[in-house]
Order: C-alpha cells, then sequence, then structure tokens
C-alpha cells in the first residue's frame, strides 16, 4: 500500500511493521496540545509526532470495537452511536457523555443532511434548495471549551 | 455521501460555522478509520465528526498527564518520554504501551507485534 498521504514519515519506520500509517496533521495535533497547556510550556517535536501516533491507534481501537458490535448485530454502517458506545466499552467513559452531547446536536442541527455547505462561499454552493441559513446561535459550540469543568480528567492513578 | 464535496466542505468550510470548525480534517479520520480492520466497510457522516471531538479530549488528556511528568522533572518542554510515562501510568491509555516502548527500543527490529498492532492493519 504506497499511501502515504499525510502519513509521517520518521517513527513509522520501524521494521515494517507499521506500513505508512494515517497519521493527524501534525500542526492540528500540536495545537490542541499547545492550548492545553501553559502558555510557557514548550512541546519537543518528537512528543508531537508521538502524539500523533498515539491518536491514529486511538482512533482504530475504537473502531475496531465499534465495528465488530455492528458485525454482531449484523448492520453495515459504523455511526455516531457506535462510536460513543466503544469509547463508553473501552475505558473512555468520561468521553462518552460529553460525545453523545456534541453528537445529539450535530443531529438537531444537520438533520438529515450532514453536508449542509452554505457559508463562506468556498465556492460550493450547493444544488440545496434549501440553505437553511440559520444564525449560529451557538455561539458555544462545544468545540471551544477550553479545558472544562463538564470534562475534568482527575488525574486518578498517578 | 450525499453531495460531492461533502466532506472537503466541511474540512475547509467548517460546517456552516454552527458546530463551529473541527480542528481535525475529517477526511483524514475516516482514512485512519477504514485501515483499522477488514470489517469496516462503512462509516455514517456523523462517525468521524464525534471522533473530531473524541481526539481532542483524547490529546488533551494525554497531554496534561505528559504534562505533570514534566512538570514532575522540573522542566519545561514536553518530551516524548513524558507521554510514554504517562500512558504508562494510565489504565485506559493500555493499547498504546507497546507504540510508546516501541518507539523508545527501535532496535527491536524483530519484535513481533502485538495483537493490537495486528488488528489495525488492513
Amino acid at each position: 500500500m504506497g499511501d502515504n498521504i499525510g502519513a509521517s514519515a520518521s517513527s513509522a519506520d520501524d521494521g515494517g511493521f507499521k506500513e505508512q500509517e494515517q497519521l493527524l496533521p501534525i500542526a492540528n495535533v500540536g495545537r490542541i496540545m499547545k492550548l492545553i497547556l501553559p502558555p510557557n510550556a514548550k512541546i519537543s517535536k518528537e512528543a508531537k509526532e508521538t502524539m500523533q501516533e498515539c491518536v491514529s491507534e486511538f482512533i482504530s481501537f475504537i473502531t475496531s470495537e465499534a465495528s465488530e458490535k455492528c458485525k454482531k448485530e449484523r448492520r453495515k454502517t459504523v455511526n455516531g452511536d457506535d462510536i460513543c458506545w466503544a469509547m463508553g466499552t473501552l475505558g473512555f467513559d468520561e468521553y462518552a457523555g460529553p460525545l453523545k452531547r456534541y453528537l445529539h446536536k450535530y443531529r438537531e442541527l444537520e438533520g438529515d443532511r450532514p453536508n449542509n455547505q452554505q457559508e463562506k462561499g468556498a465556492g460550493s454552493n450547493s444544488n440545496t434548495e434549501d440553505q437553511k441559513e440559520e444564525p449560529s446561535s451557538y455561539g458555544t459550540d462545544h468545540h471551544h471549551q477550553p479545558n472544562n469543568q463538564s470534562m475534568s480528567f482527575r488525574p486518578s492513578d498517578f | 455521501m450525499r453531495q460531492a464535496g461533502a466532506y472537503s466542505g466541511l474540512v475547509s468550510a467548517s460546517m456552516s460555522g454552527r458546530m463551529g470548525p473541527h480542528s481535525l480534517p475529517l477526511a483524514r479520520i475516516k482514512k485512519i478509520m477504514k485501515k483499522s480492520g477488514d470489517d469496516v466497510k462503512m462509516i455514517s457522516g456523523e462517525a468521524p465528526i464525534v471522533f473530531s471531538k473524541a481526539c481532542e479530549l483524547f490529546i488533551q488528556e494525554l497531554t496534561k498527564r505528559s504534562w505533570m511528568v514534566t512538570m514532575q522533572g522540573k522542566r519545561r518542554t514536553l518530551h516524548k518520554e513524558d507521554v510514554a510515562s504517562a500512558v504508562i501510568a494510565t489504565d485506559i491509555f493500555d493499547f498504546l504501551v507497546n507504540l510508546v516502548s516501541d518507539e523508545s527500543s527501535n532496535d527491536n527490529l524483530a519484535e513481533t507485534p502485538s495483537e493490537e498492532m495486528e488488528t489495525f492493519r488492513s
């Protein structure tokens, strides 16, 4: 599989066990890390690379579990609820709650069409006749909640 | 996929501003999901979106825990060893143990990959 879209070469080369693994962009990962740390903190490049790999592994880990469940239930499509369920099963129950809320909000907004690309005129103005231009009254999207109280990660076993 | 460019629209234009920009590219998340196993056939549009949030939470948690190790060492730069320590110290990150120790022992080329690794290979 010569699939090297977005894979970061360096640490994936350990004898070929992990093929070129797909990774999330280091800039995005680094930014999320930076935002959670104190302002004077520095992050080594290797630490960011390690984090990239950990995130990919996390996605695979959860997805495998979710996909097994779908297989058992003879469903072909892995959906958001399956992902939330898998998180809960694999020990990430602190995430499951906030994620379910996030998912429900998404479903409310998007209804059946998870792809309302209206704004930003990024050229793609769709053929959707009803571009619901709902005012984004949700100024507070969960995305921007820094480190919040609702999901406090108390380092329990430290 | 209902419309062409659904994901590219989401990626570039951050989902109509309602859910706010996603910090992580959805198409890439979807690729990683697909590679996690042969059983993964179809993925609903919302799954990568849930993951974009979940990955954010994950990165935040692992980073915070790693930083605590950094601070214990009275340092200000977070190194990959700190991440490794945080992984080892946290039960729910057990699935990462081989990943972080593989990195620190690159000379073990003959090492058999763990089961978890094998499952994730497509």
